[in-house]
């Protein structure tokens, strides 16, 4: 009869994973800057109602809303070389960002969307009336405004994130989770080993919890 | 220098604006007065194209646009050649007074940042705010947010600035401070268009006043036509009115 609970065992585990770590946060960090990017021009586009471009956008976030994100990721990483043979170059961890960012960008681009329709109607009014473009009242005046009301759901995004690149192990990517499941299978401690990771993954998450926090009390603070 | 030809506005089924007809010139101050509800605002905002006309024809400074073959670009050259001044002041929220106002010169008119600044700061000096100049709008009382709305429209090199009732949403106290601004633009032969319920203040500054009911211009002519001597019987209605309830509020301040 084993020991119900190996500590010691989790105690030499953490730092082996903590070394993988910096591959977990690189695949979100990463997929989260191409995501905010790609969900500012998502949002623009439909909220100027840019003709042509707002279909595609709605399409885009429509498809990437309603499919799983593991799905998008084998369809990019495993099915997309197939017909396109130039995918055929990427390699797994470029996958699983690619296919992070345009996952969350869908998302994202609904909640800064909803931020910029929750700027006065008067502020692109004024902005319109000394001459700007609309374009250009976006960027020097209504998403900086938006971007205050975007971030604390932001940030939530960059929490999901963090951990939906758990979902990259399926790709081979060498992250966290794989190594949490490399160790396990060699020593057969499974609870053990998934519980590790699980800590780290708490670990970190209530970190940025905090910054979130720190840092929505400083935009508040602007103006 | 501004001409307005047979310009309409129609919500739905909804006829705001009915065919209206007025030329403004270089230096001219012109006090739209009339019924809450008659188009003065509407007309005022399709001059700078914030409501898109159902037709006619706008032309300010040697912009022409026709309303119903307007593209994007023509309305934006039409647009840098006036300037508005909100009833709600509208400042940009999060900019200082003094990035408010050199928001046009630097993003239209891509001034380099320093001279822009230095604009700015004359310009909120002349409204009497050079100590303000770094708070942000929701620093500032509502006749300050006002003179910077007014700075605003100054520093945006319009030919033409447009008042949509800048005194409306202030508190009593703080009417005379923004009205002073005025005056003062108004020596300074300023060409203004003003939407306003300031009866004395039309009386003072206007070269003309245009009575609008219904969406019609129903009388236009110098403040002392108007007021002394109106014509048509709407305008000595809405102008004894006016004037009465004028004098009731000078009887109450006195009491």
């Amino acid at each position: 009869m084993q020991m119900p609970l190996d500590v010691q065992y989790i105690i030499e585990l953490l730092p082996i994973l903590l070394k993988y770590l910096s591959v977990t946060m690189e695949m979100a960090i990463l997929g989260f800057c191409f995501a905010i990017i790609l969900a500012v021009i998502l949002a623009v586009v439909r909220v100027l109602k840019l003709p042509l471009l707002r279909h595609l956008a709605s399409v885009f976030i429509s498809f990437f809303r309603g499919t799983p994100l593991l799905v998008q990721l084998f369809l990019l990483y495993y099915g997309l070389p197939q017909v396109l043979p130039i995918f055929a170059g990427v390699d797994a961890f470029t996958a699983a960002i690619i296919g992070l960012s345009l996952h969350f960008s869908a998302y994202m681009a609904e909640s800064i969307r909803a931020a910029i329709m929750g700027i006065d109607k008067s502020q692109m009014e004024a902005c319109l009336s000394i001459g700007m473009t609309r374009l250009q009242a976006m960027r020097r005046i209504i998403l900086p405004q938006a971007a205050r009301v975007a971030t604390p759901s932001l940030m939530n995004y960059f929490i999901d994130m963090i951990k939906s690149t758990s979902l990259a192990f399926t790709l081979g990517v060498a992250e966290i989770m794989a190594k949490a499941q490399m160790e396990a299978s060699s020593s057969f401690k499974y609870f053990e080993s998934f519980l590790a990771v699980a800590l780290i993954y708490w670990a970190v998450i209530e970190l940025f919890s905090r910054l979130q926090h720190y840092l929505e009390i400083r935009m508040n603070r602007a103006y | 220098m501004i001409k307005v030809q047979n310009l309409s506005k129609k919500f739905a089924d909804n006829t705001v604006l009915n065919g209206i007809n007025f030329d403004v010139a270089h230096g001219e101050i012109v006090v739209i007065i009339g019924p809450s509800g008659t188009g003065k605002s509407t007309l005022l905002r399709c001059l700078n194209f914030l409501e898109t006309p159902s037709s006619g024809v706008i032309e300010i400074a040697g912009v022409r646009v026709d309303s119903e073959t307007a593209t994007a670009a023509q309305i934006t050259s039409l647009r840098k050649k006036s300037s508005f001044v909100f009833q709600n002041y509208s400042l940009f929220a999060n900019k200082t007074a003094l990035q408010n106002v050199a928001e046009s010169l630097l993003t239209v008119w891509k001034e380099p940042k320093s001279a822009a600044l230095k604009h700015a700061e004359t310009i909120l000096q002349q409204v009497g705010l050079s100590e303000k100049i770094h708070q942000y709008p929701s620093q500032l009382s509502g006749g300050q947010q006002q003179r910077v709305g007014i700075a605003r429209a100054m520093a945006a090199k319009g030919e033409v600035i447009l008042f949509d009732e800048p005194t409306s949403s202030l508190d009593p106290e703080w009417v005379d401070e923004v009205l002073a601004v005025m005056k003062q633009l108004a020596v300074q032969k300023q060409t203004m268009i003003i939407v306003t319920h300031e009866m004395q203040f039309a009386r003072e500054v206007a070269n003309r006043v245009i009575f609008m009911e219904g969406g019609n211009i129903v009388e236009q002519g110098t403040p002392q036509q108007i007021f002394e001597h109106p014509q048509q019987q709407r305008t000595k209605e809405f102008v004894a009115r006016a004037t009465k309830q004028s004098l009731t509020a000078l009887d109450s301040a006195m009491l």
